[in-house]
């Protein structure tokens, strides 16, 4: 029973020490900052590739290839909810201004004394005055025959720190309920055909998708500058009803809680395979999209479409980087047998030679749109959760709480000496220059 | 004719920051209000005529000037200053002008050589977020680049009185080490709560144009890392024992990750932010 009081008791004390929450942000940090700086969620040839052998083969034992959700950064921000909590409890909700007792006010860091004329009740009545006006809670008290004024202001500002923890703790409960009940994805859809969402049931049919390009004269050189990408679609949701509906970048649109957002574009590639100058059914039909293969029938060759390029330099052959489609070519790459043989660049219409009396064309291009979509009902929480952490930093750190201790002395011929000091839960020097001026005010105002 | 202006503009805002840091420098070495007298009018002057320069481009081009890095790092030294200019007025800190106007120019000249001319916005860009989460961010920068000069002239005040060589009038003429705490504490109080908000803006912003709130792209993590770094300072400064020293090294190592983040990422890691460049 001992034991387990000591041990309570330790970690009490660590997990309520500031310091140790200021170590867990050390390790959060580094952590996030492996993460800007290794490139996240690569194949692991990459890391090989980018990085000496121990450095990347470290990177991949300790997950940091994807170190936003490996163990080690779960267990930190849990660590660091754990810390705030413990803190919360045991630091910040009982943190108050001192109680109501006398000071040896020229003891304090922060005080001043002056005489002013006036009977000591006369004094007390401009004093009244001066603090209530400037929003001080002003509370007097007889101690050891002595009045004492203690006058308080933003007393109820000691919370901004349990606001903001409170805040963080909604933004970590939103983001849970991502990961418990969200989910998101991708596909792409080319221009008349429809998908369905699986997860979802809704199901989208591209009717158009557009973009538009402004070629802009910069500095250096021309840029080909994207302006619009709009996909006009037709959705049924879960009532199966369909409604044409149109999304573009920053403007998503909702289908029974899930958003879909316009997220890239792309072209698909109809492809004439032919066999001894026969067409072959293998591909026919089908739309590939850039990244998309096909198996050559009787071989264990695969055609692997790369990329689409939507201008080529007549002059030279080359690609260029005009987006828009003028003369448009085709990266195709062969493997056999997963070794590759070769890679070339077709113009659209040109064919290929594949060996064994194959030969594919790409015939025709089409428009693809790609979406995301992604229902998370942590989102509300988590705005409410930025709101409260925001509202409690703004309280921290302009609202102040101070105490001030006022003693009028009557020092007799209708003369009384004003002795103040002030204390606030975050020492002395943050009030200084406030202390300062409120002295001038209050020798202007009792004079 | 307005391209004109433009440059003209341009051109006053570089000098007077030139000058204003020199006159500046002289004050912060030598104390003679001539110097303050000179050099605190060069510093206003610099910043307004940023501010109409930025108005003039958004005028003539109709396109948001924050949303490339040359817009960016003009409000970016405009802000320091402006927060700069606040806080000289309001605590008396024109010595430490010389270092901020420097910084500005220097910051100002470096965006210039970003400006590509007039482009039109990429869809990703063209939100009214863009209106909101930029000039947010950019300005909790300029409260970390105050807040980052703050603390260098602490240390060098520290570390000086500490060799005991602090003998010297200009050493001396600095406020006491606990007001500069203060001031830093009172510059970071501005950054936080900005870059506080500029990350949540950032973030409405990101579920509308790219569907989630945050995505771990390498621009939001480096703001993540440098709002961690300030959390740390705001705690490490409820610890007497910790400010001061300690909490002005953290305000220096913060204000670094500030200008990784902010130019670092945009111009070296690519992600998301990269049209930024």
């Amino acid at each position: 029973m001992k034991a387990a009081t000591r041990l309570y008791d330790d970690f009490v004390l660590t997990f309520g020490n500031v310091l140790f929450a200021v170590c867990l942000f050390v390790v959060w940090g580094v952590l996030t900052l492996i993460g800007v700086v290794v490139d996240q969620g690569q194949s692991p040839d990459q890391y090989v590739q980018t990085y000496a052998a121990p450095i990347a083969r470290a990177i991949l034992r300790l997950q940091f290839d994807n170190v936003y959700h490996s163990p080690w950064y779960v267990g930190i921000v849990g660590l660091i909810l754990l810390s705030l909590a413990v803190c919360t409890f045991k630091r910040v909700i009982p943190a108050r201004l001192p109680p109501l007792r006398p000071v040896k006010i020229d003891k304090m860091p922060l005080h001043d004394e002056f005489e002013i004329e006036g009977s000591e009740s006369t004094v007390q009545t401009r004093l009244t005055s001066f603090f209530t006006t400037g929003g001080w809670r002003l509370r007097k008290r007889t101690i050891d025959g002595a009045e004492w004024s203690f006058a308080d202001k933003h007393d109820w500002a000691r919370r901004g720190v349990l606001v903001a923890h409170a805040g963080f703790v909604i933004i970590a409960a939103g983001t849970t309920l991502y990961w418990a009940l969200g989910f998101s994805g991708e596909f792409g859809v080319g221009d008349g055909q429809a998908v369905r969402v699986a997860r979802t049931g809704a199901v989208m049919r591209l009717n158009n998708f557009t973009y538009r390009i402004a070629p802009t004269q910069t500095k250096s050189g021309i840029v080909y500058q994207p302006i619009d990408y709009v996909s006009r679609v037709t959705v049924s949701g879960r009532d199966g009803v369909a409604r044409n509906m149109t999304v573009r970048v920053n403007h998503p649109i909702d289908v029974d809680g899930t958003l879909y957002y316009q997220s890239s574009y792309g072209f698909g590639l109809r492809f004439l395979l032919e066999h001894n100058r026969h067409p072959d059914a293998t591909v026919g039909g089908r739309t590939l999209l850039e990244g998309d293969s096909f198996d050559v029938p009787g071989t264990n060759r695969t055609v692997l479409y790369e990329r689409f390029i939507p201008t080529v330099d007549r002059s030279n052959g080359m690609p260029t980087a005009d987006p828009r489609v003028n003369d448009p070519a085709v990266a195709l790459a062969v493997t056999q047998g997963g070794v590759p043989v070769g890679e070339t660049m077709l113009p659209l219409r040109g064919s290929m030679d594949l060996g064994d009396g194959w030969r594919a064309t790409p015939e025709r291009y089409v428009l693809y749109s790609g979406f995301q979509y992604r229902h998370d009902p942590g989102v509300p929480l988590v705005g409410i959760g930025a709101f409260v952490l925001l509202a409690g930093l703004v309280i921290s750190f302009y609202f102040l709480p101070a105490r001030l201790y006022v003693q009028v002395d009557d020092l007799g011929n209708d003369r009384c000496r004003i002795g103040v000091a002030a204390t606030t839960v975050k020492g002395y020097d943050v009030f200084a220059s406030e202390f300062a001026r409120l002295m001038v005010g209050l020798k202007v105002s009792t004079a | 004719m307005t391209i004109a202006l433009d440059g003209l503009l341009l051109a006053i805002a570089l000098a007077a920051y030139v000058l204003g840091a020199l006159a500046l420098m002289l004050f912060f070495f030598a104390r003679q209000p001539i110097y303050r007298t000179l050099g605190a009018p060069l510093a206003i002057a610099g910043c307004v005529a940023q501010f109409v320069q930025l108005a003039v481009r958004f005028e003539t081009t109709h396109v948001w000037p924050l949303l490339n890095l040359y817009g960016s790092l003009s409000l970016f030294s405009a802000m320091s200053v402006a927060i700069f200019i606040v806080f000289a007025y309001r605590y008396n800190l024109w010595f430490a002008g010389g270092f901020v106007l420097a910084l500005a120019a220097i910051f100002l000249a470096y965006g210039v050589t970003w400006n590509e001319g007039t482009m039109p916005p990429v869809p990703s860009l063209q939100s009214y977020w863009a209106k909101i989460h930029v000039p947010i961010v950019v300005s909790s920068y300029a409260a970390f680049l105050v807040a980052f000069v703050f603390s260098c002239i602490y240390l060098l005040k520290f570390y000086a009185q500490r060799a005991g060589g602090a003998a010297s009038g200009w050493l001396e003429s600095l406020p006491a080490l606990p007001q500069l705490d203060v001031i830093i504490y009172r510059a970071v109080a501005i950054g936080l709560p900005l870059i506080s908000v500029g990350i949540i803006t950032g973030a409405m912003w990101a579920h509308e144009a790219w569907g989630a709130y945050w995505q771990w792209d390498p621009k939001e993590t480096a703001a993540l890392f440098s709002w961690i770094v300030y959390l740390g300072y705001m705690h490490l400064h409820t610890r007497h024992a910790w400010r001061g020293l300690r909490t002005s090294w953290v305000s220096v190592i913060g204000f670094l990750s500030i200008i990784f983040c902010y130019l670092g990422v945009n111009i070296w890691i690519s992600g998301l932010h990269s049209y930024k460049v």
